[in-house]
């Protein structure tokens, strides 16, 4: 069959409410970021002048901390998907190496962000100092808060899968948590340029 | 096209690199922030397809986060490019 006739899945992975939340998450994150964009129109000095505040390499490490740990994430999959009944102990195994690397390596993205949120509150600077902060601290405390979510969902997987708790039949919970994984990495990926790059 | 992870997160980190580039060297200009939100596009619509799967899904679920990833940078792009009215 050629490629362009072939057969779509008819639902995406995952349980179907993990992609309610997502579309919602989509929304309400792209308000705040085009409230920034169109804010920073209005304050274009002050915009840049605090934006250099920001510690702009921390910003690039967590964006390959995100990256990776998701392509973690989906190796991780990958290999429970192939899995069979001689082979599932240690594809499980594999699986779970690959599914507690994620989970390092979301933990330190937490990491960092606190020590980037510790010297930005070591100046003195807070929600209501401007307009810019307002959204830098609105913006990232609540993907902050989203990754924490997210390393307990990792958490809890990777313990299933050390389990042998899914097979190549039966693996939707792992693309649940996945997916909630892969939006918190998306949103990061549109939040980097915007706040720490663009001026 | 159909592309393995690997390359897609090589893709990712290659585009990443750039983007942290423009900003460390303070390369970025009027032009290159286009190009840097086209780039956020791209990265963008391979976690899309690639990462959470969707290439492979029917395009009505796809095509939510297609639309929204369009919509928000197109309207960054409008909030950086459009002049300010002066009062």
């Amino acid at each position: 069959m050629p490629k362009s006739l072939s057969v779509k899945e008819p639902y995406p992975p995952g349980d179907f409410a993990i992609w309610i939340i997502v579309y919602v998450e989509l929304v309400t994150f792209g308000f705040l970021f085009v409230g920034y964009a169109f804010s920073r129109r209005v304050h274009l000095q002050m915009f840049n002048e605090s934006q250099l505040l920001l510690n702009t390499n921390i910003g690039f490490i967590n964006t390959l901390l995100l990256i990776t740990s998701s392509f973690f994430i989906v190796k991780a999959i990958q290999k429970i998907k192939t899995m069979t009944q001689y082979n599932s102990y240690e594809s499980s195994i594999i699986a779970s190496k690959w599914l507690l690397s994620a989970m390092i390596f979301g933990i330190l993205f937490l990491v960092l962000k606190l020590t980037e949120f510790s010297h930005i509150f070591g100046q003195g600077i807070t929600l209501s100092t401007n307009t810019f902060f307002m959204f830098y601290l609105l913006l990232t405390m609540f993907h902050f808060m989203h990754v924490s979510l997210g390393v307990i969902i990792l958490f809890n997987i990777y313990q299933k899968t050390k389990r042998q708790g899914y097979s190549a039949e039966e693996y939707r919970g792992l693309d649940t948590g996945a997916t909630y994984w892969h939006l918190v990495d998306l949103l990061w990926i549109v939040l980097f340029p915007l706040v720490y790059i663009i001026r | 096209m159909k592309m393995n992870v690997e390359r897609v997160w090589s893709i990712l980190t290659a585009l990443s690199v750039f983007a942290f580039l423009l900003g460390d060297l303070k390369l970025i200009s009027t032009f290159l922030v286009a190009v840097l939100l086209l780039s956020t596009f791209i990265k963008g619509q391979l976690v899309i397809d690639y990462f959470m799967g969707l290439k492979e899904v029917q395009p009505k679920y796809r095509i939510i986060p297609t639309l929204w990833l369009s919509i928000v940078l197109s309207l960054v792009a409008a909030a950086y490019y459009l002049p300010v009215e002066k009062l």
